[in-house]
């Protein structure tokens, strides 16, 4: 299934913007498309991987990339966060950007197909898996149950609403959301996500986990969902960490003995736990 | 092996100069100090200076260098990038086999994994090599501690033995062949190997007369760590001494961190660099938004001795990180160089 990956390791593509979408408060979504159509034509990731992103004349940026590696346009997803992403921000259609990647494992899909997969985000923690879902969802036949619970502050806070309407006309799709406080027509649930997962039934035997959010999420989601009976090395997630090169040699990403570059950034549950380090 | 006058040493450099920009040890005229530097003229080398207070590794990984330069007309949206070709044949002559040592490991981590840094690769290509023994050793060493001294055993083009009347010449490359044959060099006696080996012996025995400022029995800190038995006290009263300076990992032969950001020239270029970096500096982990994973000082200082002593087969070093030349142990003010941190490893010091 997969392609050779030959990723763009040291001089970066440049890539025209060709859409930009208000995604929620202080977030953007970019269409990219690469001016050397043999680049744009060759280019192929892998659910869960990353690219280092630049800004011309501000710096570079390391990314997830939120589009399914078959038919979905290419685009990011940025929080204005610091001085690139303030950068990117700024730019109107048309304008250039620079492209190094995809670098990173990604998903295991070989090794999970059909299990259950039960996605747990909090806020624009939905950005890393949002491939992942296209993915399965592509490729529905293949997979057990499919669920997303997502949770975010508010519901303005809430990513990706014209995909998740999309999904949820997937039939066998089913999701959760949450909102920290009652809002005005907001019917959904309220509290927080790790709340929410301790409330509903989900699959436990042959399912596969991802969870992925602010780290205080993450550790309360984790254990809802061991207290469910998910095993640790089935709940997977995407790290986060501030990155230079992306090829392992800044080592900027060191989480213990491993590089969240090379070889994350997508970690069991069970790894994370030995090596040592906060999240 | 071969026979090198002392004086022969100027026809040596002399013969490298011509094909390679030269790098060696000086002595500083005013401080006194020896400094690994690039010699413009040869017969500034010094092969019996002290060690030198800084690692070679500049020359393949430069404190400052400039990767890519690109130009984003903001008006057209024309980008040109380029890459910056440096591709300039550099000779180092007398490496301590502690440095050489460094220079492998630094080849095995940027060359031997996933991914080739192309830009090490650059500096690394056209290098010409010459390690030189350590007869005597220097009161800060502890490479027989680490298995990388006082003589080198792989990875030069020639290596020199000092035996007071001149050097034993051995040849590790057809490199170092090549060059032997030009200068006509003499074939030393049957008795030059037993020599170089008596010569290294020696070497070996006065470690416990005259290196007395270091020594780290790796392996027992090794073990600990990796099995992950040091009380997090430990690396409390360690994180309390450091000063955060960086120093241990810019005078380090295997610290390779590096940061890379973009500067804008005047000109409308921008230029990409990297610049050495350090695990020990509170922005080295923190993400845009001020997330810091590894915050207090002593969840950062633990790093660098993992990194050195627990980490190094990940990093396919084949060998411990640290090469024992003792240069963190001087230059860091809050000793706690990796001798000392080894120790309180090994003692579970918590501060009485």
């Amino acid at each position: 299934m997969e392609n050779k990956l030959v990723p763009i390791i040291t001089v970066p593509e440049a890539a025209t913007v060709t859409e930009i979408r208000d995604e929620i408060d202080e977030v953007k979504t970019f269409f990219f498309t690469f001016d050397r159509p043999e680049i744009e034509e060759a280019f192929r990731i892998r659910s869960g991987q990353f690219i280092m992103g630049t800004v011309f004349g501000a710096g570079e940026f390391a990314v997830s990339l939120p589009f399914s590696p078959e038919s979905d346009r290419k685009h990011i997803s940025v929080r204005r966060v610091g001085k690139v992403t303030a950068a990117l921000h700024e730019l109107q259609p048309g304008d250039k950007i620079g492209i190094r990647g995809p670098f990173g494992n990604g998903f295991p899909f070989e090794e999970i197909k059909g299990k259950n997969m039960v996605y747990v985000a909090g806020g624009i923690g939905l950005i890393p898996l949002r491939s992942s879902i296209v993915h399965v969802l592509q490729h529905r036949q293949e997979f057990g149950r499919v669920i997303l619970v997502y949770g975010a502050r508010s519901s303005k806070d809430l990513m990706y609403k014209e995909s998740i309407r999309d999904w949820k006309a997937t039939s066998g799709f089913e999701t959760y959301f949450t909102i920290d406080r009652p809002e005005p027509g907001w019917n959904g649930e309220v509290g927080f996500v790790n709340q929410l997962v301790a409330r509903i039934d989900l699959p436990v035997e042959n399912t596969v986990a991802f969870v992925c959010g602010p780290p205080v999420m993450f550790n309360s989601v984790i254990k809802e969902l061991k207290i469910k009976g998910i095993k640790e090395q089935n709940i997977y997630s995407t790290l986060e960490r501030h990155m230079k090169c992306g090829i392992g040699k800044c080592q900027h990403c060191a989480i213990g003995r491993t590089l969240v570059c090379v070889d994350g950034p997508v970690y069991t549950y069970k790894q994370i736990k030995t090596l040592g380090e906060q999240i | 092996m071969y026979w090198l006058e002392k004086d022969q040493v100027v026809k040596l450099t002399g013969k490298l100069a011509r094909d390679y920009a030269l790098f060696g040890p000086r002595r500083d005229e005013v401080s006194g100090q020896v400094i690994f530097d690039r010699l413009d003229e040869p017969g500034r080398l010094d092969l019996q200076a002290a060690i030198p207070y800084n690692p070679p590794k500049f020359v393949l990984f430069p404190h400052y260098e400039e990767i890519l330069k690109y130009r984003y007309q903001k008006q057209t949206r024309k980008v040109t990038i380029e890459k910056i070709d440096k591709l300039q044949p550099k000779a180092l002559v007398g490496l301590r086999s502690c440095d050489l040592t460094g220079i492998l490991c630094l080849d095995r981590f940027f060359l031997g994994q996933e991914f080739v840094d192309e830009f090490y690769l650059e500096h690394r290509k056209k290098l010409f090599l010459i390690s030189s023994t350590c007869v005597r050793p220097f009161p800060q060493c502890f490479c027989v501690c680490t298995d990388s001294g006082p003589a080198a055993r792989e990875g030069f083009d020639l290596d020199l033995t000092f035996t007071g009347e001149g050097y034993l010449v051995l040849v590790g490359s057809k490199k170092g062949q090549k060059l032997v044959e030009e200068l006509q060099l003499k074939t030393a006696g049957p008795e030059a190997a037993a020599l170089r080996k008596k010569m290294v012996d020696e070497s070996v025995s006065s470690f416990d007369s005259f290196a007395l400022e270091n020594k780290a029995w790796i392996s027992r800190a090794t073990n600990r760590l990796t099995t992950g038995f040091v009380k997090p006290e430990v690396w409390e009263y360690i994180g309390h001494q450091c000063f955060e300076c960086g120093a241990c990992s810019f005078v380090c032969p295997t610290c390779s961190c590096f940061n890379v950001e973009d500067v804008n020239d005047n000109d409308g270029h921008t230029d990409r660099v990297r610049t050495w970096d350090s695990c020990s500096f509170e922005g080295y982990t923190r993400m845009a938004g001020d997330h810091n994973p590894r915050k207090p000082v002593e969840d950062r200082r633990n790093k660098r001795f993992f990194c050195k002593l627990s980490y190094s087969q990940s990093k396919k070093y084949l060998r411990p990180g640290c090469v024992g030349c003792g240069r963190c142990a001087r230059v860091c003010p809050g000793d706690i160089g990796l001798p000392n941190v080894v120790t309180y490893i090994r003692r579970e010091v918590t501060g009485e």
